[in-house]
């Protein structure tokens, strides 16, 4: 096992406020980049 | 009126049946045809195969939920195709088989004016000598029952080793061109933090086998991401989080044969090894399911129609890779002999493969298919049901609704462990999901911003909030088509 992730960032990985911030962004940019739109690629 | 007969009832089928039902007026029959009693949401069948969850938390009964929509229901299998008729009938039909009841057995000329062939994949788990689930101790969690005898067998082996046993887990690929990688890498991690969990995890070596060229390609060539501030590849990220959960690995590996506790692979050196271990969990590889079709007069026309799934407006003209482009794929997933009959989801034939063709030195063809699962089964089945509608409202036979995967995006929310609070998930999402290196050449044929990845535990409540919310849009529930697919 090698420690290839700090501790900082593990907190931050693991902090629930932190989290939940990340959530609500995560959520939002998750739909945009889902419900962004899709289509054809042979007539643009 | 019209009649649309769906055959399969997976994400793709019941999405496409669910939008049938809600778009068309009640004179339209919709039929969803499919050996399928359950609808289950795959994604979770990793937390099926940790003990988190149950599998009646994962799926509910077809029938009821169709008898209250109008949506008419026969649960049997598809046998053949015959897209003209026959010479006693006039309508196109698949001849279907019944699978439970009183009709077991009884087969039956399904007539329709449109059909959605959404019957996903065959595993094929005979592909590979000795692999399959509950056999030499491999297991699969491609289906909840899989998922329920890994979790049985898991759970006795953490009691082997808190009373001192070390044992070797072996999670991957079980054949040369398996897909679905994303589904393995979920569950090595989600069986890490179980052993943690358990305070066992000193007592297990785990590996990562897989015919990936690189950790993190995913049967989609890899990807460039944004990750944070700084631009990551995808095999970076998985090689950190590997090492970091002291997982080792195995790339480029052909499984080929499973004995004795034992998984014998050829890699792209061309040479013959074998890992030992005494829990494995194997992906098989994917295909079609065998279908026939035939044409009015009773000759074989299968070729118009299948070529291992089923042939769709993709070019399958072949070609070498550095000629392949995101143009190959298809658009409208319609069969180009017969304009009434569409295939999305996993049951479309792919033009090729999205990672980079590679032989092993006996010419092997190691190389990972093309993922077609979850989102853009859905994606694909909504935009054939909304042709099919316009279709059917405008009379016209031009299609719209176009959805390429070279002009699609997905998200992978993959978990990393289970837990309110100590729970981890890996989000990714890729922009295109089929990388167009013309358009964005400097980044790896994906769009950054659009392309990013995280680790954290939102990714964990992110993957539970979906499995709760795709569960209330299968269920059909009050304003379900809100929720994207």
């Amino acid at each position: 096992m090698t420690q290839r992730i700090s501790k900082y960032k593990r907190f931050m990985m693991m902090n629930p406020i932190v989290q939940f911030f990340k959530f609500i962004y995560l959520s939002i940019k998750v739909l945009i980049v889902v419900a962004g739109g899709h289509g054809g690629t042979r007539n643009v | 009126m019209a009649k649309i007969v769906v055959l399969g009832a997976g994400v793709s089928g019941h999405v496409a049946a669910s939008h049938l039902r809600r778009k068309l007026s009640k004179e339209h029959e919709v039929v969803v045809v499919s050996p399928n009693g359950n609808y289950q949401w795959i994604p979770s069948n990793i937390w099926v195969g940790t003990g988190r969850m149950k599998p009646r938390d994962i799926l509910f009964p077809l029938a009821p939920l169709y008898a209250k929509k109008h949506i008419d229901y026969k649960q049997a299998k598809a046998v053949s195709f015959h897209p003209e008729g026959d010479k006693e009938e006039a309508k196109p039909y698949v001849l279907s088989e019944y699978v439970v009841g009183d009709d077991k057995g009884k087969r039956e000329k399904v007539t329709y004016d449109y059909l959605i062939n959404a019957t996903g994949p065959k595993l094929n788990f005979e592909a590979t000598e000795g692999l399959f689930p509950g056999k030499n101790k491999t297991h699969s969690v491609c289906t909840y029952t899989h998922a329920q005898e890994a979790w049985i067998e898991l759970e006795g082996l953490i009691k082997e080793m808190k009373q001192g046993k070390k044992i070797k887990i072996l999670i991957g690929t079980g054949h040369a061109k398996s897909t679905c990688q994303g589904a393995a890498f979920e569950y090595i991690l989600n069986v890490e933090q179980e052993l943690r969990r358990h305070k066992v995890r000193d007592m297990a070596e785990i590996t990562w086998i897989s015919n990936e060229y690189r950790l993190g390609d995913f049967g989609m060539d890899g990807m460039l991401m944004s990750y944070g501030s700084n631009i990551m590849k995808s095999n970076e990220m998985v090689e950190m989080i590997f090492e970091d959960r002291g997982i080792s690995w195995i790339l480029g590996a052909a499984v080929n044969k499973i004995k004795d506790g034992k998984a014998h692979y050829e890699t792209l050196d061309g040479e013959y090894k074998e890992e030992s271990y005494d829990f494995a969990m194997l992906i098989p590889s994917f295909s079609g399911h065998g279908f026939k079709a035939y044409d009015k007069i009773g000759k074989d026309i299968t070729d118009k129609l299948f070529k291992g799934f089923m042939i769709v407006d993709a070019d399958y003209t072949p070609k070498p890779y550095d000629q392949w482009s995101v143009q190959d794929w298809p658009e409208t997933y319609q069969n180009p002999s017969y304009a009434n009959i569409f295939a999305p989801g996993i049951a479309f034939a792919p033009p090729h493969s999205i990672s980079k063709p590679r032989k092993s030195k006996n010419g092997t063809d190691i190389t990972p298919a093309p993922p077609r699962t979850g989102m853009p089964s859905g994606i694909t089945a909504k935009l054939v049901a909304d042709n099919i509608i316009e279709m059917i409202k405008h009379s016209n036979s031009e299609l719209h609704h176009k959805g390429s995967m070279g002009n699609m995006g997905a998200a992978c929310i993959a978990s990393a462990g289970y837990g309110m609070t100590k729970g981890s998930g890996v989000s990714i999402t890729t922009y295109p999901i089929v990388p167009d290196y013309k358009k964005y050449p400097d980044t790896q044929g994906r769009k950054l911003g659009k392309t990013f990845g995280t680790i954290g535990l939102a990714g964990h409540w992110l993957k539970l909030a979906l499995h709760y919310a795709f569960i209330y849009k299968a269920k059909m529930k009050p304003f379900w088509w809100l929720i994207p697919e």
